[in-house]
């Protein structure tokens, strides 16, 4: 009896590490289907890992940032006009001063006060976050619309001279920013308690507030490492590209819930969320989308792609989600 | 028990007419003091209609699931996957001849309640939550919608008399509106499936253990939803005479941001009569407010408008959330 209990229990830590690792192993081998690709179709591979890399360490980030967010249960949908605000404001103060500085300075607190602005309404006033962080897209995105139109159109943007990034945009300094916030990121989620409340908090929200757990207080130091996470982002988007449209970064808000899914961590949050869930799926999502646009490679092709990619998505997260089902449907 | 059916009759009246009534006097007040008509004229009044009915038909398809738990971001992909191949397939057969509106509106709505089928369907069988199969569906809608239509505009096969004299008439959409809210009233308020539906609303594992069947009912669900929205992508095609089949990476989720605040209020109203009159009322009270952003538009552009609205929202939602915090100052404890 305590043999086949022991037998069952392994074999459910077996599966569970089967699991957990998916999404790494995903990542694998979409890197080793990509070199293939390339180099089949005779691409330069330095090229194309170059793009998806410039493409994913801004997903990534935003989505590590993001993570606190989603492990409390929440859901933020307004990150990519974040993005696109806190970069079109950095160029605007950097024009007006000239500055390195303060373009950094305006960047990452326009960022982080958006960012506390959704948590404010939302911990404060008792507003559902969805709506408000819906609401905060619609406010964002039109009065970046308005920045951009006014000061530059809405074809050319506004715009930095590139000199002025120029150095930042080297692989091992992008390679650098992203390391330092991982790891800031994961001692705080993994090794204080600030970490351990929020999945508690996520997990059980009811429990954790009887415990004496403050949602508010962890509610806004989720907000404001998603908005630091903005900011590097809104710097990183400018690093590659000096100049900002209405279309930057107008998929990420939607792309960070893919990529932390696709990384192998719930949207509901709770004790099963993971760091490094943004980072393995931000890059994956972004390598499946480039091999499909490879292999596909028609003005259609971009649907088609974006299909074969959604089912790859529902695949994974399927299987990453097997060990949870319950009778009822989720919800 | 219903809140509602304890109020007195002339409570009911007014909590009903409140929003509406002070929308509609605050935006003629404006209108007024700019010198501007809301509804100008006959083609104004046309789109003012056919606008109530789009809101109010994403907004029920929007509420519909949300208020169960289930958030569907797949609806405006439903809708223009649905236009674009009830337009094409009209087109093929009618060559943009007389009845093509009819025939458009009811292939719209026979595959939007397919496609919403199918997302029902994909979610009851993956058993992964509705937000994520959403994000999936919408993903491949817009897929195959970009693959369809190449990524550009669908203008000839939705630009014909047929087209024209249903958006020109505003007693269609009217009869769209009636038609519809006759249907999800008889339908939520009136027939098993509606009581069923409610019960797993109110408490999903007691409804269940009790025998409620939730696997079909929530496929029905995601039916009428798919249903409505192919009414939505029919009425938006009526109204652009055109569909854009380029959105890609969740470009058409915009269609349903415009059903939040209307939803919201529509709950509101519903505490005093029925919830999906109060859509009707609510998306009324849109249709006034774009109708003045129409008639500002030289003053109030685009974006101007957006904050508006996300402005309005916010501050509703800021009401709704600190109501009884009013009450509790309008009613001091008695010793």
């Amino acid at each position: 009896m305590e043999n086949q209990k022991n037998e069952l229990l392994a074999r459910y830590k077996c599966r569970q590490m089967i699991l957990t690792l998916l999404p790494l192993a995903a990542l694998i081998v979409l890197f080793a289907v990509l070199c293939i690709t390339v180099q089949s179709k005779g691409y330069r591979l330095d090229m194309y890992l170059k793009i998806i890399f410039n493409e994913s360490v801004v997903l990534a980030v935003v989505a590590t940032g993001a993570t606190f967010i989603y492990t409390l249960g929440s859901f933020d949908i307004s990150l990519g006009a974040s993005t696109l605000f806190s970069a079109a404001c950095g160029v605007m103060a950097y024009n007006a001063t000239g500055s390195m500085a303060v373009m950094l300075l305006v960047l990452f607190a326009v960022a982080v006060g958006c960012s506390l602005a959704s948590s404010v309404l939302a911990s404060v006033f008792g507003v559902p976050v969805f709506v408000t962080t819906v609401a905060m897209m619609s406010v964002l995105s039109a009065v970046s619309a308005q920045i951009i139109t006014t000061n530059g159109g809405a074809l050319g943007g506004i715009s930095i001279p590139s000199e002025v990034v120029k150095p930042f945009d080297v692989i091992w300094f992008k390679v650098l920013v992203l390391a330092v916030f991982v790891a800031v990121c994961i001692f705080l989620f993994d090794f204080t308690r600030v970490g351990r409340r929020q999945k508690f908090l996520g997990g059980n929200p009811v429990c954790a507030k009887l415990t004496g757990i403050n949602l508010n207080k962890y509610a806004i130091i989720a907000f404001v490492m998603a908005g630091i996470g903005v900011g590097i982002g809104a710097f990183l988007t400018l690093v590659y590209t000096p100049s900002v449209t209405t279309g930057t970064a107008s998929s990420i808000g939607m792309n960070i819930i893919v990529a932390i899914v696709f990384g192998g961590m719930p949207i509901s949050g709770g004790p099963r969320s993971r760091i490094y869930a943004a980072l393995v799926g931000g890059f994956s999502y972004i390598m499946l989308n480039n091999i499909l646009k490879i292999l596909i490679d028609t003005n259609a092709g971009y649907g088609i792609s974006q299909v074969v990619s959604a089912v790859f998505f529902l695949a994974v997260v399927y299987l990453t989600g097997l060990n949870y089902r319950s009778q009822l449907l989720p919800r | 028990m219903n809140q509602s059916k304890t109020m007195s009759f002339s409570k009911r009246l007014i909590g009903t007419l409140a929003i509406p009534a002070l929308a509609a006097i605050v935006l003629l007040l404006l209108c007024a003091v700019g010198g501007k008509a809301m509804i100008g004229n006959r083609t104004s009044f046309n789109f003012f209609v056919l606008y109530t009915a789009i809101v109010m038909l994403t907004t029920m398809a929007l509420s519909i699931n949300l208020n169960s738990g289930r958030f569907d971001f797949s609806l405006g992909a439903i809708a223009v996957l649905a236009s674009v191949m009830s337009s094409r397939l009209t087109f093929a057969v009618l060559g943009g001849g007389a009845g093509s509106a009819v025939m458009m509106l009811a292939l719209n709505i026979l595959f939007g309640a397919l496609l919403g089928l199918c997302s029902g369907g994909l979610y009851v069988l993956l058993r992964i939550p509705p937000i994520i199969t959403s994000l999936g569906v919408t993903l491949i809608y817009e897929g195959i919608t970009f693959t369809v239509t190449e990524g550009k505009y669908v203008m000839d096969e939705v630009r014909n008399a047929s087209m024209s004299a249903f958006s020109g008439n505003w007693y269609w959409p009217l009869l769209v509106i009636v038609a519809v809210l006759a249907l999800i009233v008889f339908l939520f308020d009136h027939t098993k499936f509606g009581y069923d539906y409610n019960a797993l609303k109110n408490g999903q594992k007691v409804a269940v253990n009790t025998g409620v069947r939730e696997v079909p009912n929530a496929l029905i669900c995601y039916g009428i939803c798919g249903a409505l929205m192919g009414v939505v992508g029919f009425l938006n095609a009526a109204r652009s005479t055109s569909i854009n089949g380029g959105s890609l990476n969740f470009g058409s989720i915009s269609i349903m941001f415009t059903a939040f605040l209307p939803m919201f209020i529509g709950g509101y109203i519903g505490r005093y009569s029925n919830e999906k009159l109060g859509y009707l009322l609510a998306a009324v009270c849109m249709s006034m407010l774009n109708s003045t952003f129409a008639a500002f538009s030289n003053e109030i552009n685009a974006s101007t408008q957006s904050i508006i609205n996300a402005v309005l929202l916010v501050v509703f939602l800021i009401y709704l959330s600190n109501e009884y915090k009013l009450h509790a100052l309008r009613k001091p404890i008695r010793k």
